[in-house]
């Protein structure tokens, strides 16, 4: 049995899961920038794959039979330049970390806490404190929070977000069953009678037909004078103009974004995550990315890589499978 | 009945004039902010049944028809029990738990997830760096993490119960015995802090000041914690010793600090003392705030109401609630 590893977050998890794999298993090891003189002879007998993408410019690899994507998204593997019957699994591990970051940016975003602090430790101003009479800032419980995409992540948010007496409502495109977490799921296209419910809203479903654009000017327009919002998921889920024009006009409260619609380049590697200037709003806590990327969440998506391995290298059946070539 | 708001809290005129609003009962109040103004002291105190003052100085003038002390605040530190006559019943208010469990649950997050750090750099400079797609460093969570609670109160209940959700462990020390454990696994008496302290990931400091606490955490302690143990202070801050905390921070003794409770405070001549005679605000491991976790505006109106409330119970010759002794 034959795996290839390959690109530099394939050669990172063999180094992490070197140890846990089948002693009987051959390993190719190939790192960035892909060095296209040994990839034909690596990929001609490999029966695994571990990469973040196989490209319709790639050589034969007509024994693949199994694809560990390294990430949760496979939109970088030519499913047509895969042997039929090839199964696909991706790697998760991210949701506790991310669902970290959504309830910390709720609670920021409510307590002002870049503004208290910022003032504080730059110019030494008490005016938010008891001490003075400074205006009180928000708290989240009582408030409610309506999550878009009860999915993974979603749902880790949500059982997180309740003791602190949040109101959690939910809006999701399939149905789902109701846990003890959330009070009710919409179904995503009564997604504008939750919106105008919620005093924080936050992102998280897949980027797909149905979810690109999601959050527009009318929606946007739907959520309640000085709310929040929250995207972890993909920029292209909100109009950028949009959602720019409410929160420079001070429609929303704030917002705190890690996900954006331009990413860096080689030549431009501080390129901006948008056209318009977001990081220079008061109320916006920008990111670059970074919700998921946790020393807890590579340890967890090694272990699954490694499971899914020894799964495949002894008969059983494998987890996380996405699809089939 | 007589009722003297005294003090630059509790008659603050937002403060006296919001509770007023919400007393129900006939009462004669008299507001007097300045206490350094003995002319008005002493008749406000002469005549008074309650007071409503966070201070309680030991030259304070004679109040002996007073009954009932109330504080506006959590803290009695600065109330001088000793001075006041027998028979006085002294509360404090609450409902300012939830708020700073908020608080500390957000500065366990950011200081794990380097979120300042990492926003700064993403807001001024474009640094990607942070972040999967720049290639940096990975950052922490709290994620089966140990959270180890100094005084376990009203507001480190409410803490625990967040952090258990989140997968922490909760461990708790405090001063007398606790029946209910709530989500905390192992509570310690507070004698035994020092087998508690190198559990910990985090330390939270939710104790009251009194003479068990005051300098608790010494140059000692902190050397018994993790070095990459952070340490949030939502207490009061001469429960840590000053100059240990900063040396240990400015060293990498510890990981890190959040800190909303200072050493010094701001003064009409000096609005921007700096809170400490250590520079805190130089130190890029440590986030502050000041003393401000409780400072929401729904925590605002439960205290303020309990006062209210309290100060009606007291004329209708109910029992009160937030009860801390009776001299």
């Amino acid at each position: 049995m034959k795996a290839l590893f390959l690109g530099n977050v394939a050669v990172d998890t063999y180094e992490g899961i070197r140890g846990e794999l089948p002693p009987s298993l051959e390993c190719a090891i190939i790192n960035d920038p892909v060095d296209r003189s040994l990839l034909p002879a690596a990929a001609i007998d490999a029966d695994i794959l571990v990469s973040n993408r196989w490209l319709a410019d790639f050589p034969p690899a007509p024994n693949f039979r199994l694809v560990q994507s390294v990430a949760t998204g496979i939109e970088l593997f030519d499913m047509a330049s895969l042997p039929k019957g090839c199964a696909v699994c991706n790697a998760f591990g991210h949701e506790t970390a991310i669902a970290e970051y959504v309830v910390m940016a709720m609670l920021a975003l409510h307590h002002r806490f870049f503004q208290i602090s910022g003032e504080f430790r730059e110019r030494g101003l008490w005016a938010s404190s008891w001490v003075q009479s400074g205006a009180p800032h928000g708290e989240v419980r009582g408030s409610t929070l309506g999550i878009v995409g009860y999915g993974r992540v979603g749902r880790e948010v949500a059982r997180r977000a309740a003791p602190f007496g949040c109101r959690v409502l939910a809006a999701n495109r399939s149905p789902r069953d109701k846990d003890g977490d959330v009070e009710r799921i919409y179904p995503l296209a009564a997604l504008d009678e939750m919106l105008k419910l919620c005093d924080t809203v936050a992102i998280c479903t897949a980027l797909g037909p149905e979810t690109t654009g999601l959050i527009d000017a009318r929606r946007l327009g739907l959520m309640k004078p000085g709310a929040f919002l929250i995207n972890i998921a993909r920029g292209q889920v909100i109009d950028e103009d949009a959602l720019y024009a409410a929160l420079s006009e001070g429609r929303l409260g704030g917002a705190a974004i890690d996900v954006w619609w331009q990413y860096p380049t080689p030549t431009e590697p501080n390129r901006r995550g948008s056209r318009h200037p977001f990081h220079a709003l008061p109320n916006v806590i920008v990111t670059p990315h970074n919700s998921g990327w946790t020393a807890g969440m590579v340890r967890r998506r090694w272990d699954e890589i490694a499971d899914n391995i020894g799964r495949f290298c002894r008969g059983d059946s494998l987890i996380n499978l996405v699809t089939t070539a | 009945m007589k009722v003297s708001f005294v003090g630059n809290f509790g008659a603050r005129p937002e403060v006296a004039k919001a509770i007023l609003g919400k007393v129900t009962e006939k009462i004669e109040p008299t507001i007097l902010y300045d206490i350094g103004d003995t002319q008005r002291l002493i008749p406000a105190l002469a005549e008074a049944e309650i007071v409503v003052s966070h201070i309680w100085k030991s030259d304070f003038p004679e109040a002996p028809r007073l009954k009932f002390l109330q504080s506006p605040a959590a803290g009695l530190d600065l109330i001088d029990v000793p001075s006041l006559r027998p028979g006085v019943t002294i509360c404090n208010v609450d409902g300012h738990e939830q708020a700073i469990a908020e608080y500390v649950l957000m500065t366990m997050l950011a200081l794990s997830h380097k979120l300042i750090d990492i926003a700064t750099a993403f807001r001024e400079k474009g640094s990607w760096l942070g972040g999967g797609a720049g290639g940096g460093p990975l950052h922490g969570e709290i994620l089966d993490k140990t959270v180890g609670i100094v005084g376990y109160g009203k507001i480190g209940r409410e803490v625990a119960k967040r952090a258990a959700a989140f997968g922490c462990t909760v461990i708790a020390a405090n001063r007398s015995p606790i029946a209910d454990k709530g989500e905390a696994s192992e509570i310690y008496p507070l004698g035994e802090l020092d087998r508690m302290l190198p559990r910990c990931d985090f330390v939270v400091i939710a104790a009251g000041l009194g003479p068990e606490t005051r300098n608790l955490i010494d140059a000692g302690r902190l050397a018994l914690m993790k070095p990459t143990a952070l340490l949030i202070n939502i207490g009061r801050a001469p429960i840590t010793d000053e100059a240990a905390l900063f040396a240990a921070l400015r060293d990498n003794k510890i990981g890190g600090a959040a800190l909303d409770v200072w050493w010094r405070y701001p003064t009409p001549a000096e609005p921007l003392n700096r809170p400490s005679q250590f520079p805190f605000h130089e130190l890029p491991n440590v986030l502050m705030t000041p003393h401000c976790s409780s400072a929401t505006v729904e925590a605002r109106d439960r205290r303020l109401s309990g006062v209210a409330r309290n100060i009606d119970r007291f004329v209708r010759g109910e029992p009160l609630r937030n009860v801390v002794l009776t001299t």
